[in-house]
């Protein structure tokens, strides 16, 4: 365990903290596109670029970034839903990359994954019962006698009717589909849950509902949560730490405490600065930035940002900085960010 | 409520319910479907298909024959086959074995038989003397006499063999003087049988061969692909042909098994393209990478999240299957590649074309033929129709 955290760049957790429940090293997620006459690869998505974070037990973590920047692509690397390029994820030590798919199986209940769209996330020909039902008797979470007495108690957890037990996908709203998608989830008692956008495919009054039930059952099972977004405020309502990414790399990662005061890195000021704010005590000048995302397909040489950022030098063209630790669980990947 | 209630109280099924032509379709198709069903329980046997009921080609209940035709019944199919009967060793048994079509010997002893057919010889030498027997010949009432004594040798027919001794005559008969209609209702097995054993094997393996290809991709998809798109490049006729010339001498050459063979290698295609497409799209839905976040296999995944979710494709192509199924062998049969040794469409047609009947105006064969197999296709096609409109969720 100690030669394990002793790799990663961030320091290392205070002694009586507990020990991380998920570490992710060096990951790497490159699609490649193929063309040509004997179809070889003729360019890479560059996704995910050498990402290292580690989540403690009980935590939450938000990733937070535009669309495109590769933070979908990171959860779904993380649970492997896909394949890494290169990189190790550890969960609670065990790196799930070098165990056979069989073993890999068995140890999927402990992580879970709440998906984005609750229209595609479940299966229009099985109902809400027949849907937790296959995954508590796949995973044997229960004897057999009790499988009825889970599935509703796990509908009471997540705010469904005992008698939606028979329904169909179609029979529901987008908010109840997706606290069925929360209690598939939970069927198998998870210790980790990768929430990719949980809601935002809802309506605004649903998420509130929603992002309210994820923080219970997170209080009352203790859950640890990679919780993907696009919304700042959702990520600082919801989280404890967050990562900014952008282009596939992370440029900050910082807890979720007074993040406007915090925040150091260009990017995540421009973020904040884009979001309408309640507070007059906060209302910083307005940074619209300029230009597109580079395409991933050429990142640029330097820093990512390189090309839209307000403060860059010449040497964030050539060289591309390093996550480097502020203290206090703050990393920031700036040239022009100076250490305190 | 069970899974099949559950199943056709969909919205797909009520929006097929309130369309009235495809009611109709169906009513219509299940009006075959209870034939064939008829038919292969014995109803209708091929020797009954075979049997000639009459030389007179003109439909209606009754035939009409000229004096001779009269004579010609009378004197040359049951008459000398009891006469052979009865003077075998073993009487009883022989004649127990004679039957022309729903005909048999009446229950009489062996003496009053011989009294009943030495009367009838009488008589037909009596008429035979005689070298004008036409419409309005003197000797009309001895015909007739022959004709009663004739009758006396057979059992009465009751119930069910009288209804189809006169059934058979109600569309007239082929130049061999066999019953159209009989011969058109025995086809109408032959067509469903080919049908939805066609479709059925084809839909099935194209839906598993589809499915694997678009959910594992990589070498499975590039093998099944390859594999399908070798086999769509043979047509179906030319290897039909072939496997007909292969089977020539060998036992099945009589069966239908060539022609599932032929439609069975080449019919899946079609179902397999567009399953896979299907699955492709459904591949990327979160309620499969849920599945797979759960840990299930991806056997398990393909046949209890994916198949399933294909169910609607299976039963269009199914349908559309069933008719090219049918069309096919028609046309086979009509060339003489297809069904051998028993009645089907296209081997009817053939025949009414080869007599000249239909242009000497005897077109009841030709007639029956078409309009059966019309009335099926016109009936599956609509239902087709109905069911894309239904399930294709393009179409609300």
């Amino acid at each position: 365990m100690s030669n394990q955290s002793a790799a990663t760049q961030s320091s290392p957790p205070p002694a009586e903290a507990p020990a991380p429940m998920v570490r992710v090293q060096n990951l790497v997620k490159h699609f490649p596109k193929r063309g040509g006459i004997l179809n070889q690869v003729i360019a890479k998505v560059h996704a995910v670029n050498d990402v290292s974070f580690q989540i403690r037990k009980g935590q939450t973590m938000g990733v937070v970034g535009e669309s495109g920047c590769g933070k979908s692509t990171l959860g779904k690397c993380v649970i492997r839903l896909h394949e890494p390029t290169s990189g190790k994820v550890f969960i609670e030590g065990t790196d799930i990359g070098s165990i056979s798919s069989h073993a890999l199986r068995k140890i999927r209940s402990r992580m879970q994954m709440i998906f984005q769209d609750p229209n595609s996330s479940l299966n229009p020909r099985m109902t809400v019962e027949a849907t937790l039902r296959e995954v508590i008797k796949l995973h044997q979470v229960v004897p057999a006698g009790e499988v009825d007495a889970k599935i509703n108690t796990l509908m009471t957890k997540v705010g469904l009717r005992l008698d939606d037990r028979k329904k169909y996908p179609h029979e529901f709203s987008g908010g109840q589909k997706q606290r069925v998608g929360i209690a598939r989830a939970l069927a198998v008692n998870p210790e980790f849950i990768i929430a990719d956008e949980p809601v935002s495919a809802l309506d605004v009054s649903i998420q509130a509902q929603v992002l309210n039930l994820l923080m219970d059952l997170k209080e009352e099972l203790g859950l640890t949560i990679l919780f993907v977004s696009h919304d700042l405020k959702v990520i600082d309502h919801f989280c404890d730490s967050m990562l900014v990414m952008y282009l596939g790399n992370i440029m900050e990662e910082m807890p979720c405490e007074d993040i406007h005061a915090h925040a150091k890195h260009p990017y995540t000021r421009a973020l904040l600065a884009s979001n309408p704010v309640m507070d007059p005590d906060h209302r910083a000048e307005l940074t619209v930035l300029e230009g597109e995302v580079p395409s991933p397909y050429d990142p640029p040489a330097g820093c990512p940002f390189v090309t839209r950022c307000p403060i860059k030098t010449a040497r964030c063209e050539q060289e591309n900085p390093p996550l480097l630790d502020h203290g206090n669980g703050h990393r920031v990947a700036c040239w022009e960010v100076k250490l305190q | 409520m069970s899974m099949t209630d559950r199943f056709f109280k969909t919205r797909e099924f009520r929006k097929l319910f309130r369309n009235k032509s495809a009611v109709i379709a169906m009513l219509v198709i299940a009006a075959y479907l209870f034939t064939a069903l008829f038919v292969m329980c014995g109803g209708i046997t091929r020797e009954t298909c075979d049997t000639v009921v009459g030389q007179n080609k003109m439909p209606g209940f009754f035939i009409q024959q000229t004096p001779e035709q009269r004579y010609e019944n009378a004197t040359s199919k049951f008459l000398p086959m009891v006469q052979r009967a009865l003077s075998r060793a073993d009487q009883t048994a022989a004649l127990a074995d004679v039957r022309l079509g729903q005909e048999r010997v009446v229950n009489k002893s062996a003496a009053q038989l011989q009294a009943i057919i030495d009367r009838a010889i009488e008589l037909k030498n009596e008429l035979n003397q005689s070298e004008d027997l036409d419409a309005d010949s003197a000797r009309l009432p001895q015909l007739k006499a022959l004709e009663d004594q004739v009758a006396m040798l057979k059992a009465p027919l009751t119930g069910w063999s009288r209804l189809m001794q006169n059934a058979s005559l109600v569309l007239g008969t082929d130049a061999q003087g066999r019953s159209i209609f009989l011969r058109g209702l025995y086809s109408i097995k032959i067509a469903i049988q080919i049908g939805l054993v066609t479709a059925a094997f084809c839909v099935l393996l194209g839906a598993l061969l589809g499915a694997a290809a678009g959910y594992f991709g990589g070498w499975v998809d590039h093998g099944i692909v390859w594999v399908y798109t070798t086999f769509s490049s043979i047509p179906n006729l030319v290897l039909l042909v072939v496997l007909s010339y292969a089977f020539t001498d060998s036992e099945v050459k009589d069966t239908l098994l060539p022609v599932y063979i032929a439609f069975g290698a080449t019919f899946w295609i079609g179902t397999c393209r567009v399953i896979r497409g299907e699955t492709l799209k459904l591949k990327r839905m979160e309620y499969i990478q849920a599945a797979q976040t759960a840990g299930f296999s991806p056997f398990y995944i393909l046949v209890r999240h994916v198949i399933p979710n294909t169910a609607h494709l299976m039963l269009i192509n199914f349908s559309l299957l069933l008719i090219g199924a049918i069309k096919s062998e028609v046309i086979l049969s009509f060339l003489g590649f297809g069904v051998k040794g028993q009645p089907s469409w296209g081997i009817m047609i053939r025949d009414a074309g080869n007599n000249g009947d239909v242009v000497s105006g005897f077109f009841w064969e030709i007639g029956t033929a078409t309009a059966l197999m019309f009335a099926l296709v016109l009936a599956f096609n609509i239902l087709s129709d109905a069911l894309q409109d239904a399930f294709d969720p393009k179409h609300v």
